[in-house]
């Protein structure tokens, strides 16, 4: 029989999104990240796991250049969106992070309205010709992020006065209000219940259709529910690759094995 | 393969247990082969009846070891090779419940026979039949115990010449049930018999292929040497 299910949960894509090369990553005197290269691909869900330190929300911040605003930090090597370089003089980073999305371990909306809050990156990115087409946006990216049909009665509500969960997902409309084309999760669940952590991960699912998903997680578990790809980082080394089913059933490498099976590696 | 330990050492515990009811069911069935193979040889009922009875315990072990791997998947959520150990414990398990099945039908057969007259020159063709698959079985078993692909691989190998002793027994049956009509009854039983010990033996390399799958992550390709020519024979027999 035609398994339909495997099938839609395999890698369907093989356009590369992201393609880095040879990155290194300096804090100060400490080298982070040796030597990464590995290839997102588009409209895929890419796990990257490790234990802590090892490296793996390091390379996330660089995918965004998160790591400008660290002073001590120092990133050498070549990070490809489409071909381009992230690094070039003439990348503005702000113009890169609103296609480059992000959403954070805590969730963390500005104190101000639902609407304001999923409005704020069309207005100051000027995506927006008038308030028609913001509602627009701020109704689609609800709907988006699962949270429409909880908030559309509510919108001039403050944002913080939503559950964990709903702000989580406030924080998700916010990051895809600006259409990115990469949305990078950093442990996007690990502040949320159960039910919560179940419907970020059914949006993440979703969203697939849409982005490159990019999500650092601890919950192996997790990585191997949402994940086509993932990446096992271990001591600043990117250790393995591979189809998610592959790493969880049959790794290569026995770090990886040490590490997803519960043994001290 | 990783043999470390878990951080939790319950999960290593949990492991260990399920491991130790594989061996004990192992051990189980490798004796209700070679018992069942000498009560037909030495026409022992009372042997046979052992056989038969002991059986039960080989089921209750095996529904212990679906009770336990179920909880552990559940519970511990086993990746990598643990998965695998689990997995492949299930199937093997399985295996060997239906070996004690197979044996146990073997040790009700030898009843039934021991009230007819011997058919000339099957015993030895059965004795040798039994003892390869015997020595399959407690090889497929070792290279679990050992996490020996290799071996597992020369047991897959070795169905072969169970697969030939069958076809030669089926044509000698036939012949003896051709020669004279009152040889049927035993003949059938006896065939009955020799396709219960060919069964088993593919139950072995059953467990042979997960012990290579448990080691290497791959189930073993199909390329086997097979023989199955008693399926073409003209006078073949339906299959049930």
């Amino acid at each position: 029989m035609y398994d339909m299910n495997r099938v839609e949960n395999a890698v369907t894509q093989n356009d590369i999104k992201i393609s880095a090369r040879k990155v290194q990553v300096y804090y100060g005197e400490k080298h982070a990240l040796k030597d990464v290269d590995v290839d997102i691909l588009d409209k895929t869900v890419t796990a990257f796991i490790g234990p802590s330190g090892c490296g793996k929300s390091t390379f996330l911040r660089c995918i965004n250049r998160m790591n400008d605003t660290i002073p001590v930090a120092r990133v050498e090597g070549e990070i490809l969106l489409d071909g381009e370089d992230i690094h070039d003089r003439r990348v503005d980073p702000v113009q890169l992070r609103a296609k480059v999305g992000m959403v954070f371990q805590k969730p963390n909306p500005f104190p101000k309205s639902i609407y304001d809050n999923v409005a704020y990156g069309p207005r100051i990115h000027g995506l927006t010709r008038n308030r028609a087409d913001l509602d627009e946006i701020v109704e689609k990216s609800l709907r988006g992020a699962a949270l429409w049909n909880e908030v559309k009665d509510r919108l001039q509500e403050p944002g913080t006065g939503l559950s964990g969960g709903q702000q989580q997902r406030l924080c998700i409309a916010r990051a895809v209000a600006t259409s990115p084309e990469v949305l990078l999760m950093d442990e996007p669940c690990s502040a949320l219940d159960p039910i919560a952590t179940a419907q970020v991960e059914e949006l993440i699912d979703q969203l697939r259709s849409n982005f490159s998903v990019v999500i650092v997680t601890h919950s192996m578990q997790q990585a191997a529910r949402v994940s086509q790809k993932t990446a096992f980082f271990h001591l600043g080394n990117l250790v393995e690759y591979g189809n998610t089913e592959d790493i969880f059933t049959a790794p290569k490498d026995s770090r990886t094995e040490a590490y997803i099976s519960g043994r001290i590696g | 393969m990783n043999r470390d330990k878990h951080i939790a050492s319950a999960f290593d515990r949990d492991l260990e247990t399920i491991q130790a009811l594989v061996v004990k069911m192992g051990g189980m069935v490798e004796t209700a082969i070679s018992d069942a193979a000498t009560a037909l040889e030495n026409r022992d009922e009372e042997l046979a009846e052992q056989v038969r009875s002991r059986d039960k315990a080989i089921d209750a072990l095996e529904a212990q070891i679906n009770e336990d791997a179920a909880r552990l998947i559940a519970l511990r959520a086993p990746t990598a090779t643990d998965l695998r150990m689990v997995l492949a414990v299930l199937k093997i398990a399985s295996s060997l419940e239906r070996v004690g099945d197979f044996a146990k039908n073997m040790a009700k057969r030898t009843t039934v026979l021991s009230q007819m007259p011997v058919i000339n020159g099957s015993g030895l063709a059965l004795r040798r039949m039994s003892q390869a698959v015997a020595k399959m079985m407690q090889d497929a078993l070792d290279s679990y115990i050992r996490r020996d692909a290799e071996l597992a691989q020369d047991v897959r190998q070795r169905d072969l010449e169970v697969d030939q002793m069958y076809n030669a027994l089926f044509r000698e049956f036939l012949t003896h049930m051709m020669e004279d009509p009152r040889n049927i009854t035993a003949c059938m039983h006896l065939h009955f018999i020799a396709k219960n010990i060919e069964r088993m033996g593919d139950h072995a390399t059953s467990v042979a292929e997960q012990v290579i799958y448990l080691v290497t992550g791959e189930m073993p390709d199909e390329a086997r040497p097979k023989s199955d020519s008693v399926a073409t024979a003209g006078t073949m027999p339906a299959e049930g």
